[in-house]
């Protein structure tokens, strides 16, 4: 009885686990994930070389809609206004985060708090971080006006003019994600080594040399992860757009996902709408690996 | 004496200039909060009211506006539903990964990367028609299985970097003595990283609550969640402030009190990857 039983555990682990191995604990996973983001990429790129619209017939056209938007002039300036967007708000919220996190790392009693309450805006959904800006940055209504005058400063339309309408939703960006900068950042500075610093006071090194030669180059590698995983962030902005000028005026403030959204679910343009998004998703793995690139020949 | 006065010089400014940063942060809630208990004639005031007699009207209101309440339930199902499948998937997925050998293995990890990358679009829209076909549109069920799409990646990797941190030797030890994969992963791995679990699982439950994008285009009404339901409130920005900054302080409220009882789990879950 016991042999049997010894067997048929023997059985089980030798057989089932070890023939299987790792597919029995990651199966599960690439199931899903196999549904949820393996099926809908190959089903875009496939679909993008149609002519559908939800509801009409379905014609093969090879590059018809590559050919379309790539020599069309108002898609590649939703292109750079997406990029206008990101360069903007990744510079604002790296420089903004670094300067917070080397100012809290300076205090003693209260730097938890003071850190806890800046982590605040992570917590909130975009959608609910726009919608609020919309009612703060209101032109007539709003308080930043009436403080803006109060203080003997022009007051703006905000995102009612094309020309100030991108800087606020960068502007709101930065409210909201400077804090993922600056909490990543705090613990970089916070994991660098002390000797470096000991031995620059005794020498004598003022503390804008010790920034630019010590903390910069050593906290390089968690800058660089930093900027890629804003980069990304930001490219892919949706929410703050919606919720704020919906893309106007005049589409000015147009980015590549809320086109894909106008796209597919205003003008049912649904193979148009994934030609948008593998074009969008080449263009961001591309840039993703010249990130990387230059990060490895940096740290060489 | 001359060093001494600059260093309490320069922590005074740094107290000044955080103190400033904690106001620019907290205003623009503060701010939401008083609109969403003044009166209708109080909220649209020019110059703006700083005292007023609140009024908790429009709580009441959008409370038994069936919508939003519906919108609530159906948020708190679909992120509770969506963290299980996670975590369910995700940590036989990420021990796999650090301490069994199968092949694909490279490309399954790069592959869980590269989703990270893509625009939320590019998986909605195959999935938006996928979806009309199974009966899954608009379906709790079906946002929480969407939702795998970007958080059981980030799962995997966040539990992957837990799991690192245990060491080999205890899991021989108890391989040794006769514990198959499974119970080492009970009896070693649960207790061990459990932290590293409530950070992932609080992670993943702030990312579902917020989302809006997904949820935008796959549900429409029975499964509407709380971001649709307070998007709604969009085209009329310019009338109901009330019920606006209502709904919105609501729906902020849950995330406020994680932040507030789990804010190491979450500063960690952060970090982690970009330090490490």
């Amino acid at each position: 009885m016991a042999a049997w039983q010894s067997l048929r555990s023997n059985l089980r682990d030798a057989s089932l686990v070890k023939v299987l191995g790792g597919y029995l604990f990651i199966g599960p996973a690439l199931l899903v994930l196999g549904l949820t983001s393996i099926y809908p990429v190959v089903y875009s790129t496939v679909m993008s070389f149609f002519d559908w619209e939800w509801g009409g017939d379905i014609s093969f056209i090879w590059f018809g809609n590559y050919t379309r938007y790539l020599s069309d002039d108002s898609f590649w300036q939703v292109v750079g206004q997406t990029f206008y967007f990101t360069a903007g708000a990744v510079v604002v919220e790296l420089v903004l985060g670094l300067t917070l996190a080397i100012i809290v790392n300076r205090l003693g009693f209260g730097m938890g708090i003071v850190r806890t309450l800046l982590m605040l805006p992570l917590m909130v959904s975009g959608i609910i971080v726009a919608l609020m800006w919309k009612i703060l940055l209101d032109p007539t209504l709003g308080i930043i006006n009436y403080l803006l005058k109060l203080v003997h400063l022009p007051t703006s339309a905000f995102f009612g003019a094309p020309s100030t309408a991108m800087p606020s939703i960068i502007m709101v960006d930065t409210w909201w994600q400077t804090a993922f900068v600056f909490i990543v950042l705090s613990a970089g500075l916070r994991s660098l080594p002390r000797e470096p610093y000991e031995a620059a006071e005794v020498d004598g090194a003022s503390s804008l040399q010790t920034f630019r030669y010590l903390t910069l180059p050593m906290l390089k590698p968690v800058l660089l992860t930093v900027l890629i995983f804003r980069t990304i962030d930001c490219l892919k902005v949706f929410a703050i757009i919606f919720g704020t000028t919906g893309g106007g005026p005049n589409m000015i403030t147009e980015s590549m996902q809320t086109l894909a959204y106008r796209t597919a679910f205003k003008f049912l343009k649904l193979s148009r709408s994934m030609t948008l998004m593998v074009i969008f998703s080449l263009i961001i793995l591309a840039l993703v690996m010249i990130y990387l690139r230059v990060g490895e020949r940096e740290n060489t | 004496m001359n060093v001494r006065k600059t260093k309490r010089l320069v922590t005074l400014l740094a107290y000044l200039l955080a103190f400033l940063a904690v106001a620019v942060t907290l205003f623009p809630i503060f701010w939401i909060f008083t609109i969403s208990i003044k009166t209708q004639r109080d909220a649209f005031a020019v110059p703006p009211v700083w005292f007023f007699q609140p009024v908790w009207s429009n709580y009441l209101r959008i409370w038994q506006e069936v919508g939003f309440m519906q919108a609530f339930r159906n948020s708190v199902v679909i992120t509770v539903m969506g963290v299980a499948l996670a975590l369910l998937l995700g940590i036989p997925a990420a021990y796999a990964l650090n301490r069994m050998t199968f092949r694909g293995k490279r490309t399954f990890t790069v592959w869980l990367l590269v989703t990270y990358m893509f625009p939320e679009f590019l998986f909605i829209i195959p999935m938006y028609v996928l979806y009309q076909d199974l009966g899954l549109y608009d379906t709790q069920i079906g946002m929480a299985l969407v939702y795998q799409v970007f958080v059981l990646p980030f799962a995997i990797w966040l539990l992957r970097s837990f799991f690192a941190d245990v060491p080999v030797e205890l899991e021989d030890a108890a391989r040794i003595d006769g514990c198959t994969r499974w119970q080492t992963l009970r009896l070693i791995y649960f207790p061990l990283t459990a932290p590293g679990i409530s950070a992932t699982a609080i992670l993943t439950a702030i990312w579902i609550w917020n989302e809006l994008t997904i949820a935008l285009a796959l549900t429409f009404d029975v499964a509407k969640t709380v971001t649709v339901a307070v998007a709604g409130f969009r085209g009329y920005a310019a009338i109901d402030w009330g019920g606006m900054t209502a709904a919105s302080i609501v729906s902020i409220i849950p995330m406020l009190i994680f932040a507030a009882i789990a804010q190491r789990y979450i500063v960690e879950g952060l970090t982690l990857g970009a330090v490490k």
